[in-house]
């Protein structure tokens, strides 16, 4: 193992790491607003909004990540020409399409786990639906959200790497087109290895401040 | 569409495609099993190197991506050591979900009352002894749910093999949707096949949880 190498290759691998945050940003974004949308239709009062809810939830999470990606990527496009989309926003949109199935567990579970006492008393004290989720229900259910919430986000930036197989020029593909290059895997391997633990430990440390920040101050 | 009769007449392909997954999903399940079991009891021993090395193991692996690990297995070892793609993506499989496993188990082991653990040192057994006759059946029962989900993920991590190369059910898909000019069918087609077996290994829960259920 050459330690020099490795110093070498970093550089040029961080190359790639806009790209990574890029996707990573946009798809917890878009698959946070998605999650939100589908907790909500999850537990509405109309039934195909349930239906539809619960039946996405099984269809992507029944399915491999890196089949979405061909099917947006493939498949899509035959169906209209609309969703004829660059690598890298076929990339966000199977990420999000993705992450967006299992933000929405994350969030429908922090939602129920709120005291329905609580929306006695508020109806008691005169207070409207909307009032009472976003003033009493919201606040509390972030608390408990974080955690799932952010592991689902730790996994998301781990799989923007399967952008590499639509030819996204983020980290993973730069690596392998180092590898290729140098004939040579370990150096390049675990440049990359170190850079992915640098950000995932990151996101670790980046969940505990923030159940720090809505811990309960009594 | 009304295109569908190419999935009838690509069968044999599917079929085959898809016992390279079946296999694969086996085997890295048995290697992830083993190796999550042997670090969680690292994780749990008395010898503080070992629990620090297992701690390590689980940071490292759940730290970065099951594809980067896939990588190391097959460019690096794989290359090294002459393995063929499917012997690299068992153990690149294998050794990434074994790091959540090893989670699923010590969380179950730790779940067995306190009480159990004295009684047993009490009773005078061992501990190798306790822990295969006292301990570890009991937490089979907690960890069942997280043990398939968690499985259901390796199944559908299997098809990142595609990209080192193997024609398992993903890869096998792309290179077709290529060949007949029709993604939307094949595509499909392999979608409702990995549907069956995540639907049908969800459902197996129930029958894990009564085979181990308390017999009084």
């Amino acid at each position: 193992m050459d330690l020099g190498f490795i110093a070498d290759i970093v550089p040029e691998i961080l190359e790639g790491l806009p790209t990574t945050i890029g996707l990573f940003l946009w798809s917890m974004l878009l698959s946070t607003v998605g999650g939100l949308l589908l907790a909500l239709a999850r537990m509405s009062a109309v039934g195909a909004l349930r239906w539809f809810a619960v039946a996405y939830g099984w269809l992507i999470r029944g399915i491999p990540l890196l089949l979405i990606m061909f099917y947006v990527f493939f498949a899509l496009p035959e169906f209209s020409r609309t969703f004829l989309l660059s690598p890298f926003w076929t990339a966000v949109a199977a990420l999000s399409l993705w992450t967006a199935a299992y933000q929405a567990e994350a969030i429908r579970s922090g939602i129920l786990a709120v005291d329905n006492g609580q929306y006695e008393a508020a109806e008691a004290l005169g207070m409207t639906r909307a009032h009472y989720m976003r003033r009493i229900v919201l606040p509390q259910s972030v608390r408990i959200i974080v955690p799932p919430f952010m592991g689902n986000a730790i996994n998301t930036l781990k799989q923007t790497s399967l952008a590499t197989v639509i030819t996204v020029p983020e980290m993973a593909l730069i690596t392998t087109r180092i590898i290729s290059r140098e004939f040579n895997a370990l150096e390049p391997l675990l440049a990359l290895a170190i850079i992915y633990l640098a950000l995932t430990t990151l996101l670790v440390f980046g969940q505990a401040g923030l159940e720090r920040a809505f811990r309960l101050k009594v | 569409m009304g295109e569908f009769d190419i999935v009838w007449r690509s069968r044999a392909i599917f079929w085959n495609a898809s016992w390279v997954t079946i296999q694969v999903f086996i085997l890295s399940l048995i290697l992830a099993t083993a190796v999550g079991l042997g670090l969680a009891l690292m994780r749990m021993s008395g010898f503080r190197i070992l629990r620090w090395l297992s701690a390590t193991f689980v940071w490292v692996f759940r730290g970065m991506p099951a594809l980067v690990i896939l990588f190391f297995s097959f460019f690096w070892l794989g290359n090294n050591l002459g393995w063929s793609p499917f012997q690299s993506a068992i153990i690149g499989l294998g050794a990434s979900s074994a790091a959540y496993k090893a989670e699923i188990i010590r969380a179950g082991l730790l779940a067995v009352d306190r009480g159990q653990y004295e009684a047993s040192e009490a009773l005078g057994f061992t501990k190798a002894h306790y822990m295969r006759r006292i301990i570890i059946p009991q937490g089979i029962r907690v960890m069942i749910p997280n043990y398939i989900s968690n499985s259901t993920l390796l199944l559908k991590s299997t098809s990142l093999a595609a990209v080192i190369g193997l024609t398992e059910l993903t890869g096998r898909s792309r290179q077709l949707a290529n060949s007949t000019f029709q993604p939307i069918e094949i595509l499909t087609a392999a979608g409702v096949i990995y549907l069956v077996a995540t639907s049908f290994l969800t459902l197996s829960q129930g029958y894990f949880e009564r085979h181990f259920e308390l017999k009084r």
